[in-house]
């Protein structure tokens, strides 16, 4: 992907759409932190001895470096320095001092400054007045977006297999799940549609929780026209969108036909647009992370919302964690800023995408080859995640099929994350169950894949009660499977 | 310098791609070692099943613990002067608060007793949060026996105690006007009046720890310390939002503790802090005596950074509304900002 910087004019753009009905009471009321109120007063003049603020010389950091790598594989070995110094700016990055300090529930500047101008350059939101606070990761960011708009006994959509972690938070606010179909390419807009027209619960639809990019546990890609279709949906029945996309920028392309296929340029790549980028009416909330793209427990990620919901979450943050680790935001302000620039930050990007493109190529290849009759699955283009059906034959109806299976797989040593935890329960899902698994092939050694492969291989088929064929004597059907359509290729200013 | 590099651990603590990969809700080993050991040195809890879980500093520990006894309709038991982040915190959650009143040592226990022996609210009170040394706002500090008394009332009522200490290392000597004789007496870390974990045989304290004071605020690093089953509660509560504080600021104090300063270089550090807040408050007071002589009251803080002032007003604005929103517009059109008490 490349980004040109965008020209639109912020100031044609109309405002969001007021949508403060559908918070939840408390937060239906304006409020600024009383505290938070107090100490936003000093002008330059004013003594303050208002905040229970520590002194900075306080702070036994002198200063902080961090050795990084330039940004792409093009250059390895190549690294550089960045510095943190205690009393000074440090190039766009707040001094060692100010990031160490407390500071409001948004976020400090420069960290927030590049992600405002990133997220333009990315998804030129449709709306004038949205903004960007600072979080520490998606899940925190979904337990706070759901509580402004559901509280105990509501409920919300969600897809009907998802995030763990979300509907472990969903769980804690004794907020219920309603789950919508999926096909291949994640929420079926028909199915919400009819979702949101027969709703007869106590309380009304508000809000929809969706990953639409790599989805978890799916491997899902929403093409445009269907995230289209979503907003549509969305817009008639007045829900809020949580658009939860941590994988967004790790968007693959189709598979190669065949192995000689050149690798995709990912520059030349570009990007399905995101539910924000539709947003003309201010009603997705998005949450981004570097945990995907930089490291998972730098604990950072943003949400990207119109103002006034940016508020209320700014509240939030300020009776809890207040930010992420100001020294954290610091180091990411400033290699992103300075160290590496947007320049290199997309060529960082561009990548992990080429290499997570890589795995997923091999780890399909593979799988092509040792789950044929076994397992069939959609191939993802976008994330870490391979999202295999699991053809159990005979054994299908037979409920302790699928923990004996696991047990098959942890004997033979491959693990790999079953259903349960990801299916959201409902009628439908305990009448019809398909059994799946999901395999995330980031993390293991490529070497490993065909190893794994193999037995899991081994453990369906002891399953199943069939001895497993050598798979090179086996005359068998091309594998069931059905692949996305490609990525409606979109104008490369998006 | 520091030195947390990405592929090597170095004896003590991991290495920098552990720091930065996903771990669970106990935070890094290394990190979550330097506060057990340190609770253990410090606090010595009187039960065997105790341990400690990360957090990203009190307020936020401080939610998660309420909400693992607390939901909609319940009532916490709150000093009178209180932390505004709790309140900003419990309104939400339809929690209401019962004040209970303070002296100059903070929450009296006669008080405590009288609240939740008098108590006639459908749900049962369950649960006293307390900011024990240097409290938030009156500067109050529990002495030894008013905790004693305290966890006795909490005996009695079979509550939960939260225990707020974010200034417990900000102890320091009583004030002085004799300016010659100060900062021989700073209790480093061997005299610090005992915390309300110390005196926990039962197991009802929840104590939370917080770096914010003593090393920075922006780490957002601390740690909760509890029974085992109540730290493996708050463990899956940080895995279902935080994680667990940043790996970078982990590593930072993980490595500052176990191997650039180790406990005695912290409790170095510990008593240079004392040192330098004492003397703030001795000049401070100092000066307050001297300027506000008859115009304010107030008790002199023997730990933290708050000095709690009751107005004195004339008697013929005694009992008149709005007269403490004059004063406080007052303050800022010369240009000095205190926080109301309201």
């Amino acid at each position: 992907m490349s980004f040109t910087t965008s020209t639109a004019l912020a100031s044609k753009l109309p405002q969001a759409k007021d949508l403060s009905h559908l918070f939840v009471p408390t937060f239906r009321i304006h409020q600024k932190s009383p505290f938070k109120a107090v100490m936003g007063m000093p002008t330059l003049d004013m003594i303050n001895m208002a905040g229970g603020v520590p002194h900075p010389s306080t702070f036994p950091l002198e200063q902080v470096q961090a050795t990084v790598r330039a940004p792409s594989h093009a250059a390895p070995g190549r690294t550089g320095t960045l510095s943190l110094e205690r009393t000074q700016a440090n190039g766009s990055t707040e001094s060692l001092n100010e990031l160490l300090q407390y500071n409001d529930g948004r976020g400090m500047a420069s960290y927030c400054r590049f992600l405002r101008q990133f997220t333009e350059q990315a998804h030129a939101p449709p709306y004038a007045d949205w903004d960007v606070v600072a979080s520490c990761g998606n899940t925190d960011s979904i337990a706070k977006a759901v509580s402004l708009f559901c509280q105990q006994g509501d409920h919300i959509i969600v897809e009907q297999y998802s995030f763990p972690g979300a509907l472990s938070n969903l769980v804690f606010a004794k907020v219920k799940p309603v789950p919508v179909a999926m096909d291949i390419e994640g929420v079926d807009p028909v199915a919400l549609d009819s979702l949101c027209s027969s709703w007869t619960g106590a309380t009304p639809l508000r809000a929809i929780y969706v990953i639409p990019t790599g989805q978890n546990p799916t491997g899902a890609t929403m093409s445009l026209a269907r995230r289209k279709a979503l907003y549509a949906v969305a817009q008639k029945h007045d829900l809020v969108i949580i658009e939860d996309d941590p994988y967004y920028f790790l968007q693959l392309g189709p598979m190669p036909e065949t192995q000689d296929t050149t690798a995709t340029d990912m520059n030349k790549l570009s990007l399905v647009p995101s539910l924000l980028s539709l947003d003309t009416d201010g009603r997705v909330i998005r949450l981004d992370s570097f945990s995907k793209i930089l490291a998972p427990n730098l604990r950072c990620g943003w949400i990207t919302a119109p103002a006034y919901i940016q508020d209320r979450m700014q509240i939030l943050n300020e009776s809890t964690i207040l930010q992420p680790s100001g020294l954290t935001q610091g180091v990411i302000s400033r290699l992103l800023n300075d160290t590496w620039g947007i320049e290199g930050w997309i060529e960082h990007l561009n990548a992990l995408r080429a290499a997570y493109a890589a795995r997923r190529n091999l780890f399909v290849t593979l799988a092509r080859k040792h789950l044929a009759g076994l397992a069939t699955f959609t191939v993802p283009t976008a994330g870490m995640f391979l999202w295999m059906r699991v053809d159990l034959g005979d054994a299908a109806t037979d409920a302790t099929a699928m923990p004996r299976l696991l047990d098959a797989m942890k004997k033979g040593g491959v693990m790999m994350a079953p259903d349960m935890p990801f299916r959201v329960a409902n009628a439908a899902a305990a009448a019809a169950p398909e059994r799946y698994l999901r395999a995330a092939f980031a993390l293991a050694e490529t070497d490993m894949f065909e190893p794994a492969l193999e037995r899991l291989a081994r453990a369906i088929a002891s399953i199943r009660g069939s001895e497993l064929q050598d798979t090179q004597s086996v005359a068998c059907a091309e594998p069931i499977e059905t692949t996305a359509p490609a990525p409606i290729a979109v104008n490369s200013s998006t | 310098m520091l030195n947390v590099s990405v592929t090597t651990s170095s004896g003590a603590i991991e290495g920098l791609g552990k720091f930065l990969q996903y771990g669970n809700g106990r935070g890094v080993p290394s990190y979550a070692a330097f506060t057990r050991e340190h609770t253990h040195r410090v606090h010595d809890p009187k039960y065997v099943d105790w341990d400690t879980v990360v957090s990203l500093g009190n307020t936020d520990a401080f939610v998660k613990a309420l909400m693992l006894f607390y939901t909609s309709g319940d009532t916490l038991l709150v000093d009178e002067w209180t932390y505004p982040a709790i309140i900003g915190t419990v309104v939400p959650m339809n929690i209401q608060l019962a004040p209970v009143r303070m002296d100059a040592e903070g929450m009296v226990p006669e008080a405590l007793d009288h609240v939740c022996t008098n108590w006639t609210g459908e749900r049962k009170l369950r649960m006293v949060y307390t900011i024990p040394t240097a409290q938030n706002p009156t500067g109050a500090t529990m002495s030894i026996a008013r905790k004693r008394a305290i966890y006795a009332v909490a005996q009695k009522h079979n509550l939960v105690i939260i225990e707020d200490d974010p200034y417990y290392y900000l102890q320091f000597e009583p004030y002085t006007a004799d300016s010659e004789n100060r900062y021989t007496n700073l209790p480093g870390i061997t005299s610090l009046v005992p915390s309300l974990l110390s005196l926990d045989t039962d197991g009802r304290v929840i104590r939370l720890d917080s770096f914010s004071k003593v090393l920075a605020p922006g780490l957002r690093c601390g740690w909760v310390t509890a029974p085992k089953y109540i730290t493996d509660k708050i463990q899956f509560h940080n895995e279902t939002s935080i994680q667990q504080p940043a790996g970078v600021s982990q590593a930072i104090v993980a490595s500052l503790m176990n191997e650039q300063w180790g406990h005695s270089g912290w409790e170095r550090h510990l008593v240079q802090i004392q040192r330098d807040y004492a003397m703030r408050r001795d000049l401070f007071v100092d000066l307050c005596l001297k300027h506000l002589n008859g115009l304010v009251e107030f008790t002199v803080p023997d730990a933290g950074m708050f000095l709690w002032f009751r107005v004195q007003l004339k008697p013929e604005l005694q009992g008149q509304t709005g007269v403490m929103q004059r004063v406080f517009d007052s303050m800022v059109a010369n240009h000095v900002l205190l926080v109301p008490g309201y």
